[in-house]
């Protein structure tokens, strides 16, 4: 009996316990944005994301409060960006533990901006389909995933997109001997594609357009692909061409047999993303996109970087954060006025960027050229 | 105390045992608001909608070997999820039950080799993780051994098997017109098999019940398809695709397979143990009446044992329905696949997930509503 009533006692405590939590949630998103300061000072001894249930409530809370990313991050003193591990060119996780990429450099450039240091970044590895859920839950800071700017994504996902740092389109691979030349030789073929992305749908808009038939097969995973598509059981492998690109130059067989077909029939602007409704954040984390363009244009590289710091161009003075009349513009953007420089100087320029991981894939600067140079890259002014 | 004396409130059984399901009860509903009022709060912050709007959405993504279009909603693409789930669970229930009473009464065999080779199957495949299975069954089995679609199988031109698929012949016509017929043919077939019995009943007769439907249900089957202008079509290789017939591919086959070995392998078990748990006397007396081992199995021991085994092997069914989701990782486009797909399609991922749950709950309930049935049709009373 007195067992009975003390497992009662503890179950009235428990529910007691429960009522309270629930009352407090409902506060919490009723004042949200009267207390930035509480909400910041919470989450800064927080550091890594875990699965501890105080931990995920605390994300939960930041995310409530619009405009906490940015103070989060500097709290935090990391950016946690998601990423993938094995996108070659874009984003591969290296045997050592490092990663190397397209993708990741522009983590780097975020991190160096905000933070002033571009080591402080942590790469969270995201399958496709659980990259926007990730974005939303608070999980990651920023998005730089090979990701589609599109409206439904803009309306839908809770995702705000931000300045391009890739424009792709998306293309076909079918085997050096297998006879097709174009799209419109593929009546009757079957093409294989990664689940939970837009490609699925371009693939049959493309067929449509052309009025020819096929199949759509789509995979969770590239590996699963590659092996369907050595066993014959599709004709096209159909993806963004940088990424078919990539693949094409690991292919056990070698690159030479594979051919990318000369097609390409999407526009694809892969764009970082971040959550909606966080203004200071999304305005930082382009900034740190537009230095390395602006820096492109400038002509600065992370070599000649320190030379400009002398430099006789009031322009070139003022971007890198240096004293012209004895005044320091800061734009009001939440960065400090090195930012700039510290994008150069740890990361580097757009072009260089570029170089380093998309040039040895076989790809050419194309629409990634500087406006002046008939690409798409086209930097603000910075003052 | 005396024993005429009342218990104060807090020693009153009857009291507690009210107070404790009231606070169970409470407990249970004030976990599911807390739940609930997050989500909605949370997606509502977001700006993710949380409705069914989605469903009337275009799917933007098509499903092979369903003729499903990009262009049509989210809610059909849902439906057909649904019924490819299905399409794999039911003839994988079938297969998988022939497949483990075979191997569970193979595991009780005198003969050596048998038991022993029942014995390894059972003991490797139910250890080894079911997702293993399908990816090796894809890989391995189906793609690696099939042929490219210009260098397919053929036998006789009805059947064609390539990595694009095995394709046999088919009706052509409305699906309709095609089970109205078949249903037909069945009504028929089933009114002779009563007659058939009555007659045994009544007179003796020896009552060949195949011998007498088999022929009817042909016929009936072939004047029906021809009256209602239904034909047939074989499967024709058409440069690299195979038009005509009917076509499984081989994800389906590849999933099939790995579900049916896999629940064989648990299936065997239950039939072992059943057939363990009839009394041994049962087989000593139909020894002693003569009846052949087959006849032993199939009149006398079987049929208890079918009574004992049925709860577990429903379970087993219903691990079958939900296991069929690992279709998703090779392809089929089964309920989960879909659901997935979708959601990278910009659906919204708590109500998808929500729905598929109940689209799976009621598929479960519907085959546990199945198995009851049998069940307490077998219960002796």
């Amino acid at each position: 009996m007195t067992s009975m009533s003390k497992l009662l006692a503890l179950l009235l405590a428990i529910v007691l316990a429960a009522g309270a939590c629930t009352s407090s949630t409902t506060d919490n998103a009723n004042t949200d944005s009267a207390a930035p300061a509480d909400d910041a000072g919470e989450t800064s001894d927080e550091g890594e994301p875990s699965d501890d249930a105080d931990t995920e409530e605390e994300v939960v809370q930041l995310v409530q409060d619009e405009g906490g990313t940015l103070d989060a991050v500097l709290a935090a003193g990391v950016v946690r960006c998601g990423t993938r591990d094995a996108l070659p060119g874009f984003a591969v996780l290296q045997n050592d533990g490092t990663h190397e990429g397209f993708d990741n450099d522009f983590c780097r450039a975020i991190a160096a901006a905000v933070l002033g240091d571009a080591d402080a970044v942590e790469f969270i590895d995201l399958e496709t389909a659980d990259r926007f859920t990730a974005l939303q839950s608070g999980e990651i800071d920023v998005l730089v995933r090979n990701t589609t700017w599109t409206a439904s994504r803009d309306g839908g996902e809770g995702a705000t997109f931000l300045q391009p740092n890739f424009y792709d389109g998306q293309g076909m691979m079918v085997a050096a001997d297998s006879g097709i030349a174009s799209v419109s030789d593929m009546d009757g073929t079957v093409v294989c594609v990664a689940s939970g992305t837009t490609t699925e749908g371009n693939v049959a808009n493309e067929f449509a357009r052309l009025g020819i038939d096929g199949e759509v097969l789509s995979f969770e995973s590239t590996d699963l692909i590659q092996e369907a598509f050595i066993a014959g059981r599709c004709d096209g492998w159909s993806s963004d061409v940088s990424q078919l690109s990539g693949l094409r130059s690991a292919f056990p067989d070698g690159p030479d047999s594979l051919t990318i077909l000369p097609d390409v029939f999407s526009k694809e602007p892969l764009a970082p993303a971040v959550r909606d409704g966080d203004t200071a954040w999304a305005q930082a984390v382009n900034w740190a996109v537009f230095a390395t363009i602006q820096a492109e244009e400038f002509g600065i590289t992370s070599a000649n970087v320190d030379d400009f710091l002398t430099s006789e161009n009031p322009s070139i003075l003022t971007f890198l954060g240096v004293e012209v009349d004895g005044a320091t513009l800061d734009p009001g953007l939440g960065l400090p006025v090195d930012a700039n420089y510290q994008v150069i100087s740890q990361v580097g320029n757009y072009g260089e960027i570029f170089d380093t991981h998309i040039a040895p894939l076989g790809l050419a600067r194309g629409e990634n050229a500087l406006w002046f140079d008939g690409g798409l890259l086209y930097a603000p002014p910075y003052r | 105390m005396t024993p005429t004396a009342k218990p104060p409130i807090w020693r009153n059984v009857r009291f507690l045992a009210w107070a404790f399901q009231l606070v169970a009860l409470a407990l249970v509903v004030t976990l599911i608001a807390i739940l609930a009022n997050n989500v909605r709060v949370n997606s509502a912050n977001l700006g993710v909608p949380v409705g069914l709007d989605f469903l009337k959405q275009p799917a933007s993504f098509e499903i092979p070997a369903n003729e499903f279009r990009s262009t049509q909603s989210v809610q059909s693409a849902m439906v057909q999820g649904a019924l490819n789930t299905l399409r794999v669970a039911i003839l994988g229930i079938v297969l998988a039950t022939i497949l483990g009473v075979l191997v569970g009464i193979g595991r009780l065999s005198g003969n050596w080799l048998v038991r022993n080779l029942s014995r390894i199957f059972v003991e490797s495949i139910r250890n080894i993780p079911l997702l293993g299975i399908v990816v090796f069954a894809y890989l391995a089995l189906v793609l690696s051994a099939l042929p490219s679609v210009q260098e397919s199988w053929e036998l006789s031109g009805l059947v064609i098997a390539n990595t694009r698929g095995t394709s046999g012949p088919w009706f052509t016509g409305a699906i309709v017109n095609v089970l109205a017929s078949a249903a037909l043919a069945g009504l028929v077939a089933w009114l002779i098999r009563r007659w058939r019995l009555s007659r045994l009943d009544q007179y003796g007769e020896a009552p060949n019940v195949f011998w007498w439907t088999a022929p009817v249900f042909v016929l009936v089957m072939f004047w029906t398809a021809f009256l209602l202008g239904i034909g047939v079509t074989t499967p024709m290789v058409d440069g690299r695709r195979v038009v005509g017939g009917i076509t499984l591919q081989p994800e389906y086959f590849a999933l099939l397979i790995a579900l049916v070995i896999y629940t064989a392998s648990h299936i065997a078990e239950i039939v072992r143990g059943s057939i363990q748990a009839v009394p041994r006397g049962q087989a000593e007396a139909s020894m002693a009446m003569a009846l052949s081992p087959v006849q032993r199995m199939r009149f006398v021991i079987l049929p208890q044992a079918t009574r004992i085994a049925l709860p577990p092997l429903g379970n087993q069914y219903l691990n079958l329905l939900k296991n069929s989701s690992l279709g998703f990782v090779i392809s089929y486009f089964e309920l989960t696949k879909v659901t997935s797909t979708t959601i990278g399609n910009r659906s919204p991922a708590v109500p998808a997930y929500l729905l598929m749950m109940l689209l799976y709950l009621i598929a479960s309930l519907s085959i546990s509503a199945v198995v009851n049935f049998f069940n307490r049709r077998l219960r002796i009373h």
